[in-house]
C-alpha cells in the first residue's frame, strides 16, 4: 500500500481534501453556488421548508393527508406537494447536501459512526432538533433559507433575524453551560 | 513536576470541547499537558486555534480515522 502513504503524506491532498478550508474560502463557495441554485432552481437556497415538504410526503404515504393544514393551504405549497419529490429542487439539494458532507468526510478520512455516551446527549439532540425544526417553521426559514438567502436577497428580514438569532445563541449558551457541562 | 491530564470529549459536539478544554486548562499549572480526545471535526479547528491564540504549545495528532487528539502544553 505504498500508494495510500504517498497520497497521505502529499501536501496537496493534505490542503485541498484533508484539511478544513480557510472561513473565507467556504464563504466564497457558498455565495457562488447559491447564486447557482437561485438561478437553476428559481428559488433561494432553503434547508428546512424541504424537511417539511418531506414529513409531509412520508405522511401522505402512510394514508394521512394535509390539504387541511394551514402551512400547505396556499395553490404553491399544493402544487408543491402534488407534483412530488423528484419535481421538487429542494429534495435535490438537500440530498445532494448529504451526499457531499458525507463524500467529504470519507476522502479526508474522517468518516466514524459515534458512540452515544449519555442519555442527556440524546435528550439535547432530540431536543434541539424539535425547537429548530419549529422555530423554522413558524419563521418561515432557517439560518439558510431566512439568513442566508434573506440577506442575499437584500431583504430586511435576514437582518432582523441575523440579530435575534445572535441573542438566542447567547441564551442557548448559557444553558448549554449551566445544564450540560 | 508536571502532568498529564486526558480530556474525555468523544461524542460531544461544538462548543462543548472548548468549553471543557477552556475549564480543564483553568485548572492547571504552567507546563502541565492536556489531552483533549475529539472526534467532532469542527472542535477540530477550533480548540487548537483557541489555545494557539491563548499562546500555548499545540500539537494535533490523528489517532483514528475521525479522532483526534489535542494536546495543549500549558505556557502561561
Amino acid at each position: 500500500m505504498k500508494i495510500l502513504d504517498k497520497i497521505k503524506t502529499d501536501p496537496y491532498y493534505k490542503a485541498w481534501l484533508k484539511d478544513a478550508w480557510p472561513y473565507v474560502t467556504g464563504a466564497i463557495l457558498l455565495s457562488v453556488f447559491q447564486i447557482v441554485s437561485l438561478a437553476s432552481a428559481g428559488t433561494p437556497w432553503g434547508v428546512s421548508g424541504t424537511l417539511a415538504d418531506w414529513g409531509a410526503w412520508l405522511y401522505q404515504l402512510v394514508g394521512g393527508s394535509v390539504d387541511k393544514w394551514y402551512y400547505f393551504a396556499s395553490d404553491a405549497a399544493q402544487a408543491k406537494l402534488a407534483a412530488g419529490p423528484l419535481k421538487d429542487p429542494g429534495t435535490f439539494r438537500n440530498l445532494g447536501l448529504i451526499a457531499g458532507a458525507l463524500f467529504a468526510a470519507l476522502i479526508a478520512s474522517g468518516f466514524k459512526f459515534k458512540k452515544i455516551k449519555t442519555w442527556r446527549q440524546v435528550t439535547a439532540a432530540v431536543l434541539g432538533g424539535l425547537l429548530m425544526g419549529y422555530g423554522a417553521r413558524i419563521a418561515f426559514g432557517c439560518n439558510i433559507g431566512a439568513l442566508f438567502s434573506g440577506i442575499a436577497s437584500l431583504s430586511l428580514s435576514g437582518w432582523v433575524y441575523a440579530v435575534f438569532l445572535f441573542l438566542g445563541a447567547i441564551v442557548g449558551s448559557k444553558l448549554l453551560v449551566k445544564y450540560f457541562m | 513536576m508536571s502532568k498529564e491530564v486526558e480530556l474525555d470529549c468523544l461524542g460531544e459536539a461544538c462548543p462543548v470541547p472548548l468549553i471543557k478544554a477552556e475549564k480543564a486548562l483553568e485548572g492547571m499549572d504552567v507546563g502541565d499537558v492536556l489531552i483533549c480526545q475529539i472526534d467532532h471535526s469542527c472542535a477540530m479547528k477550533n480548540v487548537p486555534e483557541w489555545a494557539r491564540e491563548q499562546g500555548h504549545n499545540v500539537e494535533v495528532e490523528e489517532v483514528d480515522d475521525g479522532e483526534w487528539e489535542v494536546i495543549i502544553e500549558k505556557v502561561k
